[in-house]
C-alpha cells in the first residue's frame, strides 16, 4: 500500500531513473505551507452563511476556492458560467475584487466598492468578511469606512493585516477572533438552565485539515455520547448564530491546541468560560478515553457511554492486530516516520509507541512558530530513547509506514523508497472521501489501525 | 554625469532647482529629460509654461497597453527639455512609492535612456520607502544631487537620503556630488549647512541665494533661466551645469546617527532655530493641483519627433490578451511566471514572497502531478519535486525592506549548486520596492541568476507571467545560430499544469521517431539548460498548439533566434493527423513513413466511424465551448452525418478566434452569451449537447457530454466521445443519483 484508502499500485518514474534534485523529501518545498493569510481565509470560509471577499488580485482566490469548496461543498454545480466572471472569475467560492497595478497605485476604494454594492444584495450571504491580501494590506485602504459607507446594515468584519509567513495557525485564530468579534453577543444570550444537556463549543478544528469533516463528525459525536450539546464548532462549519452564541458554553473545548488555544482564552476573557485543552488531538483510545473523561467531568456530562464503545472498539481493534501478532509478530517493532505539528506529531507517536508499539525513526514538525506539545514530545522521545527521530531526514532511515501529506508521500515514492504512506495532512494525492474519514477519537483509532495493519509488510 | 537625481525634502525647492538646472544643462547642449517624481507632479510646470502634463500614473491605469504612445505623456518644454511627470494618488491612499516603480518601468519599455544624453530625476523630499528609491538605484541615477537649507528637518532629510544611497552603494560606492544649499535665510544657516557637510564628507556643490527672482519668473510660469532677469542666478545655474556635465567628482554616502546629526546641526543643543517666515520667497511655492485624466486632451508635440522611434508597440513587447486588452486579470504574472520557470530542471526558482504566495504557485504547480501519481502511478519529477524556495519575506521585510533577505536566499540556493536560479517577485516585493536587479551581480558563468519582475500581478496576469519568464529564460540560454542537426525538432507552446501533457508529447514523439526525427529541447516544459542551449540547433519548431501564447512564442522563436515554424499544433482527431504527419513527413524527406502510419489508422478509423454512424446519423450536436479549434470533433461529426446545430465560442483570455479547415458553413457564434445557452437548448433541441463543465442545463438533453480544454492527440481522438454517446444514446441513461439533487439544495442552500 502507498497512500490511504487506494489499492495497491505499482510506481515507476516516468523517466525510469527517477531524480536526484529534490532538495528535501520532507513536506511542502522550503518550508512553503499555507500561512496566516490562508488560515484567516479557511477559519472564515469554514462558517456557513459567510462568505470572503478578497481585497486584492485574483491570483490569491483560485487555490482558497478550490480548497474551500472542496472541504465543505455548498453547491453542486461546477459550471464557471454559472458564477459571475467579475469577482468568482468562474469559481464558487472566496470572490475577490481583482486589484491590479492601478489599484495598487491610486488605492482599491472604487472596486471595493463596487463589489460590496453587489454582496449587499445578495440574500444567501449572511456575513461579508473582507480580507486584504498581503500585496493589498500595504497600501492601507480603510476597508472599514469602506465597508460601512456601503453595506450598511449588512453584516461584515474585516482583516486588514493578513500577516507575512506567520503559520497557517495563527491565521487560523485570527479569523476565528474576528468571527466572535463581529458575532459574537456581548454576554451569553442563553446561559444553561436546569435540565438543559450542557453545552460546549469545540475550537481549534480547521477546515484546511485532511479529515475535516470526519473529525468535526466524530468530535461531535463523541461529546452528544457524553450527554454534551455542541454548540459552537468556530471556524469548523458553525453557522453564523452558533457563533453569535458561543459565550452561551459552559466549557470550550480546544482539539488541536495551535489552532484553538488562543480563541480559548480569549473567549474565557469575553465570556468567562472555562476551556479544556487536550493533549495533543484526541488520537488513540486512551487518549480518547482520558480526554473525554475529563471534559465530560468539568461540563457536567457523563463519559460511561463513551468509555464503553471505546471497549468494544477496543476488542475488535485487539482481534485483528492479535491475529496478525500471532502469524508474524507485527505489528511491535514497526519503524514509522511522520509529518505534523508538535502537537499532532506528539498525539500519533504517544498512540502508534504505546498503544502498537511501533517506533519512530523519523519526525518532521511543521507550523514551527506554533510549538505548544514541542516540550511534551521531546520529553515522550526521551522516554522512549528517539531523541534523534525529531528533524531527521527520512531517506538516511527505513521507515515502513509514513504518516505525511499527500506530497511528501509522492516525494518519497519518486526516490525509490518501499513504504506505506498515510496521508495525515493536506495537500492530498487526490483521494475523494465519500465516507468521511477520520484519525480522532474512537472511530479515528479503528481507522488508524485498519490503515497501519493493511500497511505492514509480512 | 548622465542620470543626475535631486533629492531633498518636500518644499525645499528641488523642483525650481532641477527645472533651471534643466535648462542649463539643455543649454549647454545636452538633450535634457526631467522627469517629475512627484505625486504633485509640478516639477517641470516651469518648463512648460505653466501648462500640466497627463501625468504617467493617470495614463497606465487610463489606457490600454497596446494604446500607449509616448507623446502622450511627454512634452518638450523651454531649451528642448523632454518633460514627463510620474503623478501619483491623492494624500492618504494607495501607494506613491509604487507609482515610482510603475513609471520608471514604463520609461523603460520606452527606452527614453536612448533617447536622452542627460535625465535628471526630481524626486519628492525623504527617501520614504522603497519605491521612491528607485531613482538612485545605481541603474537609474550615476549622480545625485541633495538640496537643503539650514533647517534642522531638511538636513534630517538629507541625512536620510544618505542613509538610502549608502544602502544601495555601501561604504565604497561614489554616487554624490554634494549638497545644494537652497538659502531660506534661516539664522546661521550657512553654518550649519557647512557643519552638516563637513560631518557627512561633502561638498556644498552650490549655495542658491535666497532670491525674490524665483517668484518673478514663477508668476510668469518661466524658470529663471528662460526669464533672463536675473545674471546672477543665471551664472549659477550655467556653472553648476558645467561642472556637472565635466564630470564633478563624486562622493560616497556616510549619513550621521540621529544623535550626531542633532549635535553637529544644533552645534551642542542649541535650540531649533527659527526661520524668518518660513516659505515666503523661497524658490518651491508652485500650487496644488489634479492631473487632467483625459489624455486626449493633452498636445502630443513630442508624439511626432518620438512616436514612431521608440514605441511600446514595438516587436519586443509580448503581451497576453488579457493585458493588451485592458480586461481584469486572471491569476498573476508571478505564478504564471513560476509555472514556467520550474520546467528548467536543473534551475532553481526562489519566489521573494510571502509564504502564502509561493504556496499558492506550489500548490496549482504540484497537484497535477500528485493526481497523476494517485491516478496511474505516474511519477513525474518536475511536478512533483520541484526546484522551488522562497525568501518567505516577513513583517521585517515589508517595513525594512527584503532585498537583503532576498540576496541572502540567494547565496544560500547557490551553495547547492544549481544551474541557474531564477528570481520571481510577488506585489508585496513590487509594492515595497524591493531591487530585485540586484540579484543580477550575484551571477557567475556556472550559475546565472534571472530576476523575473513579475512584482505579483502587477505586471500582468498569469499568461504575461508566462510569456516574460519565456522571453528571459529564452533570451538567458538559448544560443544563438548553432550548426543544424539533421532531422531535429523542438516542442513549444505545451500547456503546463493540464495532465494529457506529457501522454501527448509522448504520442507526438511517438510519430516523430518511426520517422527518424528526434526531439532537441522542450520549450519550455521539463528542459535542462542544455537541452535549452541547443536550442537553435533544431531544424524546425513544432507548436503543441497554435493558440495566442503560441503565436507570440513562435514569434519571439523566429525573429530572435532565426528558426523555422511548423505552422500546425499538434494533431487532434483524424483529419488533423494525417494533414500534420504529411506535412512534417514532406519536411523532413519522410513522406513514405507518414502515409505508412496513415493508412494503418485509417482503416480503424473507417471502421469506427461506419459503426457508430448508424446511432449517430442525423442526431443533432451543439457544443458551447472556450476551444478555438474544434475541427477535430466537428469533422467526426460530419463523417457520422451528425447535424451541427450550434457551435457557440465563449471569450476566453487563452486564445482568440475561431479557426477552421471546414468548409461545411457552420452555425458558429463566437462572443457566445452564457445567459443564450438555455433558450437555445430548448429552440434547437440537441440530442447531444457538448460543454467544458457539465451543467444543470444538460439535464434536458439526451447526452449532455464534457469536451477536455486540451483534448488528447492523435487519430482518435473525436471517436472515443463518439462512442460514448452512440452508448448514452442507446441507453438513455442520466444517472438517477440526479434526482437527489433536490435533497442537496434542501439540506445545504
Amino acid at each position: 500500500m502507498t497512500e490511504s484508502f487506494s489499492s495497491n499500485r505499482s510506481y515507476k518514474s516516468q523517466d525510469g531513473n527517477g531524480t536526484g534534485s529534490m532538495p528535501h523529501p520532507w513536506g511542502e518545498m522550503d518550508g512553503i505551507y499555507p500561512d496566516s493569510f490562508s488560515g484567516i481565509v479557511f477559519a472564515l470560509e469554514g462558517t456557513e452563511g459567510a462568505t470572503v471577499l478578497l481585497n486584492g488580485p485574483t491570483g490569491c482566490k483560485y487555490y482558497h476556492s478550490s480548497l474551500s469548496d472542496s472541504q465543505t461543498f455548498r453547491m453542486f454545480d461546477f459550471d464557471p458560467l454559472s458564477f459571475p466572471m467579475k469577482w468568482y472569475f468562474g469559481q464558487p467560492r472566496v470572490p475577490s475584487t481583482y486589484l491590479d497595478n492601478a489599484d495598487y497605485v491610486y488605492g482599491g476604494e472604487a472596486k471595493l466598492a463596487e463589489a460590496l454594492d453587489f454582496f449587499k444584495a445578495q440574500d444567501s450571504i449572511g456575513l461579508i468578511c473582507i480580507v486584504n491580501t498581503p500585496g493589498a494590506a500595504l497600501i492601507g485602504d480603510d476597508l472599514d469606512r469602506i465597508a460601512s459607507a456601503h453595506l450598511g446594515d449588512k453584516p461584515f468584519l474585516t482583516v486588514e493585516t493578513p500577516g507575512y509567513s506567520t503559520d497557517i495557525c495563527h491565521g487560523f485564530e485570527i479569523g476565528a477572533r474576528a468571527l466572535v468579534d463581529a458575532l459574537g453577543a456581548d454576554a451569553p444570550l442563553q446561559p444553561e438552565k436546569a435540565g438543559d444537556r450542557p453545552r460546549v463549543n469545540l475550537l481549534g478544528l480547521p477546515l484546511y485539515s485532511r479529515n475535516y469533516t470526519g473529525d468535526v463528525a466524530e468530535m461531535r459525536r463523541l461529546c452528544e455520547l457524553c450527554g454534551l450539546e455542541v454548540g459552537c464548532v468556530l471556524g469548523g462549519g458553525s453557522g453564523l448564530d452558533d457563533v453569535a452564541h458561543i459565550g452561551d458554553a459552559c466549557l470550550n473545548i480546544v482539539v488541536h491546541p495551535e489552532y484553538g488555544m488562543e480563541s480559548a482564552a480569549y473567549l474565557h476573557e469575553r465570556y468567562g468560560t472555562a476551556y479544556y485543552v487536550c493533549d495533543g488531538a484526541p488520537v488513540g483510545f486512551a487518549a480518547t478515553e482520558r480526554a473525554f473523561t475529563d471534559i465530560a467531568r468539568h461540563a457536567g456530562g457523563d463519559a460511561a457511554p463513551l468509555l464503553d464503545q471505546s471497549k468494544k472498539a477496543r476488542m475488535r481493534s485487539f482481534s485483528y492486530i492479535s491475529r496478525l501478532n500471532s502469524l508474524t509478530g507485527l505489528p511491535k517493532g514497526v519503524p514509522f516516520a511522520a509529518e505534523g505539528s508538535f502537537s499532532e506529531l506528539y498525539a500519533i507517536t504517544s498512540f502508534l509507541t504505546d498503544y502498537l508499539a511501533l517506533v519512530p525513526v523519523a519526525l518532521w514538525p511543521v507550523y514551527e512558530q506554533s510549538d505548544c506539545c514541542a516540550a511534551k514530545l521531546n520529553e515522550l522521545l526521551e522516554q522512549l530513547g528517539a531523541r534523534e527521530a525529531l528533524g531527521r531526514d527520512p531517506l538516511s532511515c527505513e521507515p515502513e509506514l509514513v504518516f505525511a501529506s499527500g506530497s511528501t508521500i509522492a516525494r518519497l515514492q519518486l526516490e525509490g523508497r518501499e513504504f506505506a504512506g498515510i496521508e495525515t495532512m493536506l495537500p492530498t494525492l487526490g483521494y475523494l472521501d465519500v465516507v468521511p474519514k477520520t484519525f480522532l477519537g474512537i472511530n479515528g483509532t479503528l481507522q488508524l489501525v485498519e490503515m497501519v495493519l493493511n500497511g505492514l509488510k509480512f | 554625469m548622465n542620470r543626475l537625481a535631486v533629492y531633498g525634502k518636500g518644499g525645499i525647492g528641488k523642483s525650481t532647482i532641477s527645472a533651471n538646472l534643466s535648462a542649463a544643462l539643455s543649454e549647454a547642449g545636452r538633450h535634457v529629460l526631467q522627469v517629475g517624481c512627484d505625486p504633485k507632479h509640478d516639477s517641470t510646470k516651469l518648463l512648460l509654461k505653466g501648462k500640466r502634463l497627463t501625468c504617467v500614473l493617470d495614463y497606465l491605469r487610463d489606457t490600454l497597453p497596446g494604446d500607449y504612445r509616448l507623446g502622450d505623456v511627454l512634452e518638450e518644454g523651454f531649451a528642448g527639455v523632454g518633460c514627463v511627470e510620474a503623478g501619483g494618488p491623492k494624500p492618504g491612499v494607495g501607494c506613491a512609492g509604487r507609482g515610482i516603480i510603475s513609471t520608471f518601468e514604463m520609461l523603460e519599455q520606452f527606452r527614453l535612456s536612448d533617447a536622452y544624453d542627460t535625465i535628471l530625476y526630481d524626486v519628492l523630499g525623504d527617501v520614504v520607502c522603497g519605491g521612491f528609491a528607485v531613482p538612485i538605484r545605481r541603474e537609474y541615477a550615476d549622480t545625485i544631487l541633495i538640496v537643503t537649507s539650514g533647517e534642522f528637518m531638511a538636513l534630517y532629510a538629507a541625512n536620510n537620503i544618505l542613509r538610502g544611497v549608502r544602502t544601495y552603494d555601501g561604504a565604497e560606492g561614489k554616487r554624490i556630488a554634494g549638497l545644494v544649499c537652497n538659502c531660506r535665510n534661516v539664522t546661521d544657516e550657512i553654518e550649519r549647512v557647512e557643519r552638516f557637510a563637513a560631518a557627512v564628507g561633502l561638498p556644498i556643490f552650490a549655495t542658491v541665494p535666497r532670491s525674490n527672482s524665483f517668484a518673478e519668473a514663477e508668476g510668469a510660469n518661466m524658470t529663471v533661466m528662460e526669464h533672463g532677469q536675473d545674471g546672477e542666478l543665471i551664472e549659477l545655474f550655467r556653472d553648476m551645469a558645467k561642472r556637472l556635465a565635466e564630470g564633478a567628482p563624486l562622493h560616497p554616502a556616510n549619513p550621521l546617527s540621529d544623535e550626531e546629526l542633532e549635535s553637529v546641526v544644533l552645534d551642542s543643543a542649541a535650540p531649533h532655530a527659527g526661520t524668518d517666515g518660513a516659505s515666503c520667497g523661497s524658490v518651491e511655492l508652485q500650487s496644488e493641483g489634479t492631473c487632467d485624466p483625459d489624455p486626449t486632451s493633452q498636445e502630443t508635440t513630442a508624439e511626432a519627433e518620438f512616436g514612431d522611434s521608440i514605441d511600446l508597440t514595438d516587436p519586443n513587447r509580448y503581451l497576453s490578451k488579457t493585458v493588451a486588452r485592458g480586461d481584469p486579470l486572471h491569476g498573476c504574472a508571478f505564478n504564471g511566471a513560476i509555472a514556467t520557470a520550474l520546467h528548467l530542471t536543473d534551475a532553481v526558482v526562489l519566489a521573494h514572497a510571502p509564504t502564502s504566495c509561493a504556496n499558492l504557485s506550489l500548490q496549482a504547480f504540484t497537484s497535477s502531478g500528485r493526481r497523476r501519481l494517485f491516478e496511474r502511478g505516474a511519477l513525474l519529477p518536475a511536478s512533483l519535486a520541484p526546484n522551488f524556495a522562497c525568501t518567505h519575506m516577513d513583517e521585517h521585510d515589508m517595513v525594512f525592506g527584503g532585498t537583503g533577505t532576498l540576496i541572502d536566499a540567494v547565496r544560500a540556493q547557490q551553495q547547492k549548486g544549481p544551474r541557474a536560479i531564477i528570481v520571481v517577485s510577488s506585489c508585496p516585493a513590487g509594492i515595497i520596492g524591493d531591487d530585485v536587479d540586484r540579484v543580477l551581480d550575484l551571477s557567475t558563468p556556472e550559475c546565472p541568476v534571472l530576476a523575473l519582475k513579475t512584482d505579483g500581478n502587477m505586471t500582468g496576469d498569469y499568461l504575461q507571467g508566462q510569456l516574460s519568464a519565456s522571453l528571459a529564460i529564452a533570451r538567458a540560454f538559448i544560443k544563438h545560430d548553432l550548426p543544424k542537426q539533421e532531422k531535429t525538432v523542438n516542442i513549444f507552446a505545451e500547456k503546463m499544469v493540464v495532465t494529457n501533457t506529457q501522454a501527448n508529447f509522448d504520442t507526438v514523439a511517438g510519430f516523430l521517431e518511426r520517422m527518424g526525427v528526434r526531439v532537441v529541447s522542450r520549450f519550455l516544459y521539463q528542459a535542462t539548460t542544455e537541452q535549452l542551449a541547443n536550442f537553435t540547433s533544431a531544424q524546425l519548431c513544432l507548436p503543441a498548439y497554435t493558440d495566442y501564447t503560441a503565436s507570440l512564442l513562435g514569434q519571439l522563436f523566429s525573429e530572435e533566434f532565426g528558426m523555422e515554424l511548423f505552422d500546425r499544433g499538434f494533431p487532434i482527431g483524424y483529419d488533423e493527423t494525417v494533414e500534420w504527419l504529411r506535412a512534417v513527413g514532406a519536411a523532413f524527406g519522410e513522406s513514405e513513413t507518414a502515409e505508412r502510419i496513415i493508412s494503418e489508422q485509417e482503416q480503424t478509423y473507417r471502421a469506427q466511424i461506419d459503426a457508430l454512424r448508424p446511432s449517430l446519423a442525423g442526431k443533432k450536436l451543439m457544443v458551447v465551448s472556450y476551444n478555438c479549434e474544434l475541427d477535430w470533433i466537428l469533422r467526426t461529426a460530419l463523417d457520422l452525418d451528425m447535424e451541427i446545430v450550434r457551435v457557440g465560442l465563449l471569450d476566453y483570455s487563452q486564445d482568440v478566434g475561431f479557426r477552421t479547415r471546414i468548409e461545411a458553413d457552420l452555425p458558429v457564434v463566437e462572443n457566445y452569451a452564457r445567459e443564450a445557452r438555455g433558450d437555445e437548448i430548448a429552440a434547437l433541441a440537441p440530442d447531444v449537447l457538448l460543454t467544458n463543465y457539465a451543467s444543470p442545463l444538460g439535464d434536458s438533453v439526451p447526452v449532455a457530454d464534457t469536451i477536455p480544454m486540451c483534448p488528447d492527440v492523435g487519430f482518435g481522438s473525436a471517436i472515443t466521445l463518439a462512442r460514448r454517446w452512440a452508448q448514452l444514446l442507446k441507453t438513455n441513461a442520466k444517472g438517477s443519483w440526479k434526482d437527489d439533487g433536490i435533497l442537496f439544495e434542501q439540506s445545504f442552500l
